[in-house]
């Protein structure tokens, strides 16, 4: 019984660093005392994706006419993608040309890079902190 | 604090020129950086700094043969 219940809490436990880790870039690292991952993943995803909507404008966050992987990508970097696309949405923003191409590829491979800085936290939770997937020598 | 805000609401003029390659850079630049920090170990400040630098010259390298690669076979098949 208490092995059943520490195995659920373990469970919760590695939902909460991979919800938090997608929230906040960064925060899943945090939440296993990895504060120096942490504190460089926020600051190169949260860079990229504001450096993408500086490119681009606000106009780049347009679900409706791009691809729906394109959005998908863009939502990995944190849930508040769909809140500045309501924003977006309502503010009737456009772009064309290379700006919107550039500040599409930023936007979406921040959340890529989220995804694997998500699947990094997840993993580090699951195995113990020092051990990770395919890691350098 | 406006100007700021303002600027995230119109593009930026990036004109389709050779310059423009240039902003492939902060992304590989971000790129180097998030897989470092997913990869290495212990994170010591010194070595995540070099091993990020040798990751984003390799990656500039190989962005830098594949535009050359491109241009020539351009070159070739409009020539």
């Amino acid at each position: 019984m208490k092995s059943s219940r520490n195995s659920v809490d373990f469970l919760l436990f590695l939902a909460l660093v991979g919800l938090s880790a997608w929230a906040v870039p960064g925060a899943g690292h945090l939440l296993i005392r990895q504060p120096k991952r942490a504190v460089i993943i926020f600051i190169a995803v949260a860079g990229l994706f504001v450096t993408g909507l500086y490119i681009g404008s606000l106009g780049v966050l347009e679900p409706i006419q791009t691809a729906w992987y394109i959005f998908v990508g863009q939502m990995l970097t944190t849930p508040a993608v769909g809140m500045l696309t309501q924003m977006a949405q309502k503010g009737g923003y456009v772009v064309y040309g290379r700006p919107a191409d550039i500040g599409l590829i930023y936007t979406i491979i921040a959340g890529l890079l989220n995804l694997l800085s998500i699947s990094n936290a997840v993993y580090m939770a699951y195995t113990g902190r020092g051990r990770l997937i395919g890691e350098d020598e | 604090m406006a100007e700021l805000l303002a600027s995230f609401t119109t593009p930026i003029d990036i004109g389709t020129n050779p310059q423009s390659m240039l902003w492939m850079f902060p992304l590989l630049a971000a790129i180097a950086i998030v897989y470092k920090a997913t990869k290495m170990r212990v994170l010591f400040w010194g070595r995540f700094a070099k091993e990020t630098i040798v990751l984003f010259a390799t990656l500039s390298g190989f962005m830098a043969v594949a535009v050359v690669v491109l241009n020539l076979i351009t070159w070739l098949a409009t020539s």
